[in-house]
């Protein structure tokens, strides 16, 4: 009994993670019905910053993440003016192709500032945990999802409480009445894009301490992340978060009563599952493709 | 009067020739000319394995100036031209055979991984061209009846902790460990590894507690770590290639606070400073690991490739760029012992009845081109790799025995 919860704490506190990690990719996704290959890479790239700021300035990687946090925001609305607006419009697989070049370029840039030597940062909570009793708690895990409730929290507030979240809902819902309502929907992508592409800088700061990263780490990271939004459903928020902690438990649980070597292949059974009873995912909104297209 | 001459002139002509013959046979010393021998290798300079991918650019590199600057190849320069495979098994196949065919190289050298090698020496034996790998000692290699391959470590992936299991039986009985756990990655290197030493422990008497097998794309091993830790084991035994799965296993039990008697890892804490950063260094203490290079090694040429890999790289080689220098060692001591590169088979027949000399120690090959001899045994201590086994080559003469635990 003691081994269960311990084991789902585990689990639990790995989603949270997850959710951080893959926040930005199904907000870039509802709002731009843009699939961003690039997102590992991103996160990746943004552990270098932290580690970076960690290494040569002896700012904790957790801090680090609010000035890694502007610096990718500025990345990708870079990324987006260059390259994405030229794709609005096209099929979702033209970006998935678009991004997953993207991807290799800047796992080719990383290398070639950072080496593809492996790097961690090792702040003194590393590899450490709170004990509760009979329970240990990873601290690193447990920052991890402090980060996430806080990401998360403030891009439901920006979405719901603000008039740019406003536009962001009406772009997503339909570009052709939101621009006939003024929202400038070319401005609401980028931006979109552009904070999507800053949650990284929080997933990049715990992914730092979390695991040793070299430049080619995010390939690990994006199938199971692209896993995520599709059992929650593509684009929405909450469904993030459902399917990241469905994620972590499962992956933990299997690991420990069926076999690790089943590990990485039960949440995938799990997804089959629910996409058979619900194709939309758990939290997706069924849409009427033949009427929006 | 005009015959004698001749005779004469056709003589020295000959002298000359042999004189000159000698020169380029011995390989030593003048400056190499001609049409450069071309050396083809890929590597996984990106991706999963770029670590050791270019570390092993690095080790052919080094030998390509070193032999450049003493002459060159049979009196050739040489030129090792290297593709990049991504730690793709499909673009290690495609490279491997644009080298071949367009790039028209003279010889290969080997890829990095088991893994990449499995296909990439299948394109060399299907070309009869001579393979020596750097890195690659999984027993499914030899198992194909390739003519061509050569590993050019000590020993196959089976026996690579076989001085730690020696190590292990000779302890006295109150020290012995009663139990095993035994965590495998799903790696064609790795598994056979820890496979080995369970075997070899189960024969002592060591009882096996826990043994799984994980894919290798795991980085959690929190749920691993604390089913460990839940069968108390005295011994726990790792096998996975690369740095990243002990950095990860090592951080999972120390979360969990659980700290075996004995630690053996197959290749993680081989990767030096990388290891004692990403692990903390006070966690390095006692954990062993089996290592084909130790830098303070007297082997022939040992001194020159540290002196041309310092100055070049500014710091110790680390293993898998030594074990990419002895794999060319190797091909050079088959091109100079045979004195013609046209011959693929007959290279590779000489391989197979003669010993070579490399930085790692003397190497021989059996007829499957498996390496003979064997691993050292490395533990950490104190902070600095050291070798603890066999004696002879011990550059520490203690044992750190129980493991302390992690800190705090």
């Amino acid at each position: 009994m003691t081994q269960l919860v311990q084991v789902l704490i585990l689990g639990l506190l790995i989603g949270g993670v997850y959710a951080l990690l893959a926040s930005g990719l199904t907000l870039i996704f509802g709002v731009m019905n843009v699939i961003n290959v690039a997102q590992g890479a991103l996160f990746i790239f943004a552990a270098f910053l932290s580690w970076t700021l960690w290494k040569e300035a002896g700012i904790d990687p957790l801090l680090s993440a609010l000035v890694t946090t502007p610096i990718m925001f500025a990345v990708g609305w870079l990324m987006y003016v260059g390259t994405i607006q030229w794709i609005s419009g096209k099929p979702a697989s033209m970006s998935v192709l678009l991004t997953f070049a993207l991807a290799l370029v800047i796992e080719g840039v990383s290398g070639m500032v950072w080496s593809t030597t492996s790097h961690s940062a090792t702040p003194g909570y590393f590899a450490s945990s709170y004990r509760i009793g009979d329970f240990y708690f990873p601290k690193a895990q447990v920052y991890g999802c402090g980060i996430a409730v806080i990401v998360l929290l403030a891009l439901y507030a920006l979405l719901r409480g603000t008039w740019l979240g406003r536009a962001i809902r009406a772009v997503s819902e339909n570009v052709s009445s939101a621009r006939l309502v003024g929202v400038n929907a070319h401005n609401v992508a980028a931006l979109t894009f552009a904070v999507g592409v800053a949650t990284t800088g929080a997933g990049g700061a715990i992914a730092s301490v979390l695991y040793p990263f070299v430049p080619g780490s995010h390939y690990v990271w994006i199938s199971r992340l692209l896993g995520i939004i599709v059992l929650g459903g593509m684009g929405s928020l909450p469904g993030a978060v459902i399917g990241a902690l469905a994620m972590g438990v499962s992956e933990t649980m299997t690991a420990t009563y069926v076999s690790p070597r089943w590990a990485t292949l039960v949440p995938y059974v799990v997804i089959m599952v629910v996409l058979l009873a619900r194709p939309q995912g758990i939290m997706g909104a069924k849409l009427r493709e033949d009427v929006v297209v | 009067m005009r015959s004698a001459l001749s005779k004469v002139l056709v003589t020295m002509i000959a002298v000359l020739a042999l004189v000159a013959a000698g020169c380029g046979g011995d390989g030593g010393g003048g400056e190499a000319s001609g049409e450069p021998i071309k050396v083809g290798a890929s590597l996984p300079l990106t991706g999963d394995f770029s670590e050791p991918g270019v570390a092993a650019q690095q080790g052919y590199t080094i030998w390509q100036e070193t032999i450049n600057a003493n002459g060159g190849l049979l009196g050739r320069p040489v030129e090792v031209v290297i593709k990049d495979d991504q730690s793709d098994q499909n673009v290690v196949v495609t490279d491997y055979n644009a080298l071949i065919q367009q790039d028209k190289v003279d010889l290969l050298l080997g890829t990095f991984s088991s893994l990449l090698n499995l296909p990439a020496s299948a394109v060399a034996e299907k070309n009869k061209m001579l393979y020596v790998e750097p890195a690659g000692g999984s027993p499914e290699m030899f198992s194909r009846g390739f003519e061509y391959l050569f590993f050019a470590q000590q020993a196959t992936a089976p026996h690579q902790a076989d001085l730690f299991v020696e190590w292990v039986n000779s302890l006295p009985d109150d020290q012995k460990p009663k139990t095993g756990a035994y965590v495998i990655a799903d790696d064609p290197f790795g598994g056979p590894v820890a496979e080995g030493i369970q075997k070899g422990l189960e024969a002592a008497g060591v009882k096996t507690v826990y043994s799984e097998v994980y894919p290798p794309e795991t980085k959690n091993f929190d749920a691993i770590a604390t089913a460990v830790a839940g069968q108390k084991p005295d011994v726990i035994a790792q096998g996975s290639a690369g740095l990243e799965d002990g950095v990860n296993l090592i951080r999972s039990l120390k979360k969990v606070g659980y700290s075996p008697q004995q630690f053996f890892q197959a290749s993680t804490p081989s990767f030096a400073d990388q290891f004692s950063n990403a692990v903390g260094i006070d966690n390095t203490e006692g954990i062993f690991y089996a290592v084909s290079y130790d830098p303070a090694a007297k082997t022939p040429g040992n001194e020159e490739f540290l002196a041309a890999y310092r100055a070049k790289y500014d710091t110790d080689p680390p293993e898998d760029a030594a074990d990419g220098y002895a794999a060319a060692q190797v091909l050079q001591a088959a091109a100079e012992g045979v004195g013609s590169i046209d011959d693929q088979k007959a290279l590779a027949d000489w391989l197979h009845e003669n010993s070579v000399e490399t930085i790692l120690g003397t190497l021989s090959w059996d007829e499957t081109g498996a390496p003979q001899q064997a691993f050292l045994l490395a533990q950490w201590q104190s902070g600095d790799e050291e070798i603890v086994r066999p004696e002879d080559s011990a550059t520490s003469d203690t044992i750190v025995n129980p493991k302390p635990a992690w800190s705090k």
